[in-house]
This record gives structure tokens, C-alpha cells and sequence, in this order.
């Protein structure tokens, strides 16, 4: 009992219980101004405004970025951290106040306080709000009647991807870190908005969809798309060939669409692809020379779109390559695919530099 | 600061509760140590409600009338699934009936001191305090691994590793109120065990039958790492004839896999610290939790942690009430100004 300690326990002993009091306590006003924030339209009409502004300047800062272009490659490999989406380096005197945010008055809260916050080069928006990963969720492509592509030597797409997906969860599952889900464990048919639902239900945190290339005459080529407009035709005609058999309705698709004010997630989706695609090809390159790095792309794929949060779908390997197709037999390719994967996920929620070398 | 001040004389009780994924406990000022499984069920209908004679089942009760209730396991993974109404409605129901199994007197005032896992200390601070606050007058909500360090005076230079269902939490304490960077959290824990052990048992004897519930029944009677003289063997039906099964690989598998991310995260958090409390910090692990009762754990841990020097791990004498006692503990020894304001 206390009586009984040393003086120094007893100050140690104070110190933590006062320690304990005052977490609680701000426990206890953080969790109370919400309530009576009611009261205060003035401070509500700020904050709102304010609100209104930040996402005003990132979507600008977005569709500046995207501009509706040809997909090009944007992968930052070499070893620096992903450059910041130019979403949040906007030049802020280009935006006059809105109305209801009276930015002249002293005192009142200016909306142009928040440039340091969207300026940062080197963290995230999601960062700064502090928001976590714990679970993910892998998307092997296909699946049951929808085989995906089919190599010469007749290897399926939907196998390759189950495998690679089984070995990348894991390599997840043993960090004890995250909750790990795949939208299917067996070789049954999946639809699109099922795979979406799954996610959803699920409420993960992240998303990744394995897929396999098709490019007859063309080398090894890996790259990594997250959702956005893209009018190259070759990214449209592969968006086709994925989002065959999706159920959804043009209803859904237009609720959906909606989705794309998401700033959050298309930023962060894209800091996650680039991350997966510079692991995936920098260690793919060192066991073979001939594999080429298409980088990360937008492009329509609806099962990127469904989903809420951080998605991307890799195109981890291509099945027209005899050669490729060859190794991906062994399951040592396969496993390193895997580990590349993983060691993409780790970088990307290791703050996005491009630190962690794959393991095996 | 003496647990004889003027709080104590008023009609005041004070109560720790461990709040876990699989079980949790109370303790009470008045000296009453309860504890119930982690699960919730409401009948799905009135029929179902006759059948079961109560409007809610806990623990081992609900877990046999499953079938007939709407299920909840509301701490799986370590955190309250907030916004789903069951989850944060069995986390009230649970906190309901253990204050009832401590049997205060009417009208008498509840402080509370709450043990979490640690992560959901992070993240349903709120979710925890709705839940909580409808039945106590007062409370204070702290991470688990905290309580149990508190409770057995282990404030400076000491790791305690709350083995639990749902999460392994850990927290070095250095002799102040450990911070978010002090604990960590990971998810390979007890149901982990149970998933592999699940699988290995399937893969072994593909025509046997079991299911998750007699696994975890396994797990908790059997479980053991390294090695042990005696053969494990189970009866599991085979074609509906019971058969018995000898299942001590698996159950030393399943238990193993959760080492690696254990160890991982051990030598990770010791290594942040200044290397001069490296050598008290590794003399001084405790573990706690279910998890603790695994054979031969902490001789796997000494000897697992030998490349990094001498280290000591012990496991706590009553895991089951370790939590719960040691934020008791914490409540009493808690001025009463500061209940005041909370």
C-alpha cells in the first residue's frame, strides 16, 4: 500500500495519477465542446466556411492535377520520398474568401491560417488527421467462371492472383498489426459489387485488387492503378476488360461517381500506388533485366471506385510473356511478388518513404 | 492522498474493471471479484426469448444458446466497433451486469476505473465513457497493460504484456503515465491462435469434425510452447463416432505463431530506449492475460530473447484479475479532488 512505499515511489505514484486524472479530463473536454457547439452559429459558420474553403482548394488542387490527361507514369522511384500531389500546394491568393467566412474581422479565424496544413510537402492529409490502418482488405482479380486472362501454357489469371493474395496476407497477418480480409479465399466467381460490398461491410481501411497483364508482343510490364479519368486507350480498353461483369447500374454508377469529391482517398490512393508499384518493380527488376515500369495510372476500374478508402489495383505481372508465365509457375516468384506487395503496403503506411526492403 | 480520506467516508464504492475481448472482471472496494466471458446475446424473438427465460445472456450462457440469440462479441480485436449499435450496446450490457454482480448498495456512489485494451483506449475513449458513464457516478478509463503495471507497483524501467484474446498489448512503464509511443498493439493474440489452430487441426484430419468453439476449448486447456513430456489427445467425431485425436504439433504450431510478432515488437520497443534502462527493462517482463497461461511461455521468451543478453519474464499470479484489481487499486488511490472534477 502507499504507506508503505519509498519517497520516490510516492512521487512517481502522484505524478501518474495526476497524469491519469488530466488524460481523462481532456478525454472529458475533448468529447464536450461537440455538443455544445450547438449553440454557437457564428463559430459554427467559421468552421463550416472553413471547412468549405479547404475542400474548395483541394479539389481545385485535384482536377488541376489530373486535368482529365492522358494517363502518364508518376511513379517517384527514384528513392526519394512521393513527391506531394500538387491537391495541396495550391496558391492560395487565388482564392478570395466565401462569403460567411469574414476573414477581415481581428480575431475570427482566417482561413488562410490553414496554407501551412495544406502546403505540407511531407505528410499526408490522413497523417495529419491522425487516421490509422487496421484492416485490409486483398482483392484477388476473378475468380470461379471468370478466369481472367490465360497464358500460352494455359496458366490462369484468376489462380496467379488467389496464390499471390494468399502469401501477401500473410506476410500482413504476421506483423499482428492488421485485420486481414480477401473478398475471396477459393476459386468461386465474385462479382464487382460484391467485392465492394465485402469492403465496405468489412470496413476496411485500405484496398488492394491483384490483377495479371495481357500485352501480346510486349515485355514484362508492371503497373499500378488507382481510380481517376483517363482517355488513353489502351488503360480505357484494359478498365473494360476488368470491370467485365460488374452489376452495377448506371444509378449506381452515377451515386458513385459523386464519390470521386473524395479528395482523401484519391490522394491517398495515389501515395498507395506509387508506393506499390516502386517496390514492385525495383525489386522485380532485380531478378530480371527486361521488366519494364509503366508506373502508377488512373483509370476507371468501378471495384477502385465502389470502395471509400485508399484502393489500388496492381498489375503485379504479364501473362502474354512466355517467359513471365514460366516463373510465375514457381512459387518462389510468386512468394517474391507477394513480399514486393507487402513491402509496398509497409512503405505506404510507414509515412510513404520508400524505406522498407522486402523480406523474405 | 490516503486511501483514509474524507472519500472513504462517504457511502462511496469503488470499482476496477477489466474490460477484455474474452473475458472480462471486477474487483470491488467491498472485496467482491466477479468476472463473465466477453459475450452478449438477445434472444432473436419472443419464442426464442421464452426458450432462454432472460431478455439478455452473458458469458458461457450465451455462448450455449447461441443459436436462438442475436450474438455479440463487442471487444473483438481489441476495440468496440463504434456506430454499430450492438457493439456499444453490449459494452453497456456487460459493464450493467458486472456493477450488479459487485451488489452496491442502493444509491450508493460508483467510482470506476476502467482497463481497455490498448488500443481502444485510442480510439473509443468516447464509445467507452457513453457505455460506462449511465451506471457510475465517476470514472476514469486507462489502457489495460497500465492498470495491471499499476496494480502490482511496476511504475519504473518494467514491460508488462497483456496477453489477451483479441490483442497483445504492451507497455513499458518509466515511471510516469506511459504515452501512446509507451504501448503498442498487436493482433496476432488468442483468436489468432484459435484461426491457426482451426486450420492446422482441418489440414491434419480433414474428416474430423470441429469447430471454433471446441478449438478454443483446446487452446485453453492444452496450450503450451516448446515442448511438453505428455501427448495432447483430443475426441473429435469422425462420421459422427467420437475418435480420439492426437493434436500436440498443432497446438504447439498454432501457439508458436504468434512469437515471431511478439518478440518483434518486444525488442522493437526496448531498443527505443535509452540503452542504459535496457537491462533493467528486460529483467523485468511481466506477463499478463490469458495469454500468460500458455506452458512454458516464458522460458520461450527468456530463451528467444538470449541473443540480446539476460533478460527475465515472469507471468502475474491471478491473470484473470490482475487488470481488474490493479485499477481498483488505481481508483482508491486516487485523491478524491480529482474525482470531484471528473
Amino acid at each position: 500500500m502507499i504507506s508503505f512505499i519509498g519517497k520516490n515511489d510516492l512521487k512517481i505514484r502522484q505524478d501518474i495519477l495526476r497524469g491519469v486524472y488530466e488524460q481523462n479530463l481532456s478525454m472529458l473536454r475533448r468529447g464536450r465542446p461537440a455538443l455544445r457547439w450547438r449553440g454557437h452559429p457564428l463559430l459554427k459558420r467559421i468552421l463550416l466556411s472553413a471547412v468549405v474553403c479547404v475542400f474548395a482548394v483541394l479539389m481545385h488542387g485535384q482536377y488541376n492535377d489530373s486535368s482529365f490527361a492522358p494517363a502518364e507514369p508518376t511513379a517517384n522511384i527514384n528513392m526519394s520520398p512521393a513527391p506531394f500531389p500538387a491537391a495541396v500546394t495550391p496558391v492560395m491568393t487565388e482564392y478570395p474568401p466565401l462569403p460567411g467566412a469574414d476573414v477581415s474581422s481581428a480575431g475570427t479565424p482566417n482561413i488562410f491560417e490553414f496554407s501551412p496544413f495544406l502546403n505540407s510537402q511531407n505528410v499526408s492529409f490522413s497523417r495529419m488527421l491522425g487516421l490509422k490502418i487496421k484492416t485490409i482488405m486483398i482483392d484477388p482479380g476473378h475468380g470461379g467462371a471468370a478466369t481472367g486472362t490465360i497464358g500460352k501454357m494455359g496458366t490462369m489469371e484468376k489462380e496467379i492472383t488467389l496464390d499471390i493474395a494468399k502469401r501477401l496476407k500473410t506476410h500482413l497477418i504476421k506483423t499482428g498489426r492488421y485485420h486481414v480480409l480477401m473478398t475471396r479465399e477459393d476459386d468461386s466467381t465474385v462479382t464487382l459489387q460484391k467485392r465492394v460490398a465485402l469492403t465496405r461491410e468489412a470496413k476496411a481501411d485500405l484496398f488492394i485488387s491483384i490483377h495479371l497483364n495481357y500485352l501480346p508482343r510486349k515485355p514484362n510490364i508492371i503497373e499500378t492503378y488507382y481510380f481517376g479519368p483517363s482517355t488513353d486507350e489502351k488503360t480505357l480498353k484494359l478498365a473494360q476488360k476488368e470491370n467485365a461483369g460488374s452489376e452495377y447500374g448506371l444509378s449506381d454508377f452515377k451515386e458513385v461517381m459523386e464519390r470521386l469529391g473524395k479528395t482523401l482517398k484519391l490522394q491517398e490512393s495515389k501515395e498507395f500506388a506509387e508506393s506499390i508499384q516502386a517496390n514492385l518493380f525495383l525489386n522485380s527488376r532485380k531478378h530480371s533485366e527486361d521488366i519494364q515500369n509503366h508506373g502508377v495510372k488512373r483509370a476507371p476500374f468501378v471495384v477502385l471506385l465502389g470502395v471509400d478508402v485508399p484502393a489500388v489495383l496492381a498489375e503485379v505481372s504479364c501473362l502474354s510473356n512466355s517467359e513471365e508465365e514460366r516463373e510465375l509457375g514457381s512459387e518462389n516468384h510468386r512468394e517474391n511478388i507477394a513480399s514486393y506487395l507487402a513491402a509496398g503496403i509497409f512503405d505506404y503506411l510507414n509515412k510513404g518513404a520508400l524505406t522498407h526492403e522486402a523480406k523474405r | 492522498m490516503k486511501p483514509k480520506d474524507e472519500q472513504k467516508q462517504e457511502n462511496v464504492l469503488f470499482v476496477g474493471i477489466d474490460l477484455g475481448t474474452s473475458r472480462s472482471a471486477i474487483s470491488s472496494s467491498h472485496g467482491i471479484r466477479e468476472w463473465v466471458e466477453s459475450y452478449v446475446g438477445w434472444p432473436k424473438d419472443f419464442i426464442a426469448e421464452r426458450v432462454v427465460g432472460k431478455p439478455v445472456l452473458f458469458g458461457a450462457e450465451a455462448l450455449e444458446h447461441r443459436l436462438s440469440l442475436d450474438f455479440c462479441r463487442p471487444l473483438e480485436r481489441g476495440i468496440i466497433k463504434e456506430g454499430i449499435e450492438s457493439s456499444e450496446r453490449a459494452v453497456k450490457e456487460i459493464i450493467r451486469h458486472l456493477i450488479d454482480l459487485a451488489k452496491p448498495d442502493p444509491g450508493q456512489k460508483i467510482h470506476a476505473v476502467v482497463g481497455v485494451p490498448a488500443d481502444s483506449l485510442k480510439v473509443n475513449k468516447l464509445a467507452i465513457r457513453r457505455a460506462v458513464a449511465e451506471y457510475v457516478h465517476t470514472l476514469m478509463v486507462v489502457s489495460e497493460p497500465f492498470a495491471i503495471a499499476y496494480g502490482m507497483n511496476l511504475l519504473n524501467d518494467a514491460l508488462i504484456i497483456d496477453i489477451g484474446a483479441g490483442t497483445i498489448d504492451l507497455c513499458i512503464m518509466h515511471g510516469t503515465i506511459p504515452s501512446e509511443e509507451d504501448q503498442r498493439t498487436i493482433l496476432t493474440a488468442g483468436d489468432y491462435i484459435d484461426e491457426q489452430l482451426f486450420n492446422y487441426l482441418i489440414e491434419k484430419y480433414p474428416n474430423s469434425k470441429c469447430n471454433k468453439n471446441m478449438v478454443r476449448q483446446f487452446k485453453e486447456k492444452f496450450s503450451f510452447v516448446g515442448d511438453v513430456p505428455e501427448p495432447i489427445r483430443v475426441e473429435l467425431p469422425v462420421n459422427g463416432k467420437p475418435i480420439m485425436h492426437d493434436i500436440k504439433d498443432e497446438i504447439r504450431r498454432a501457439c508458436e505463431s504468434m512469437m515471431p510478432s511478439l518478440l518483434e515488437t518486444m525488442t522493437e520497443m526496448i531498443a527505443r530506449f535509452d540503452p542504459e534502462f535496457h537491462v533493467k527493462i528486460k529483467n523485468n517482463i511481466v506477463l499478463a492475460g490469458g495469454g500468460s497461461h500458455i506452458r512454458g511461455i516464458a522460458e520461450y521468451l527468456q530463451e528467444a530473447l538470449k541473443e540480446y543478453g539476460t533478460c527475465k519474464v515472469t507471468c502475474v499470479a491471478d491473470p484473470l484479475f490482475a487488470g481488474a484489481d490493479g485499477a481498483l487499486k488505481l481508483g482508491q488511490d486516487m485523491p478524491s479532488k480529482y474525482w470531484e472534477t471528473l
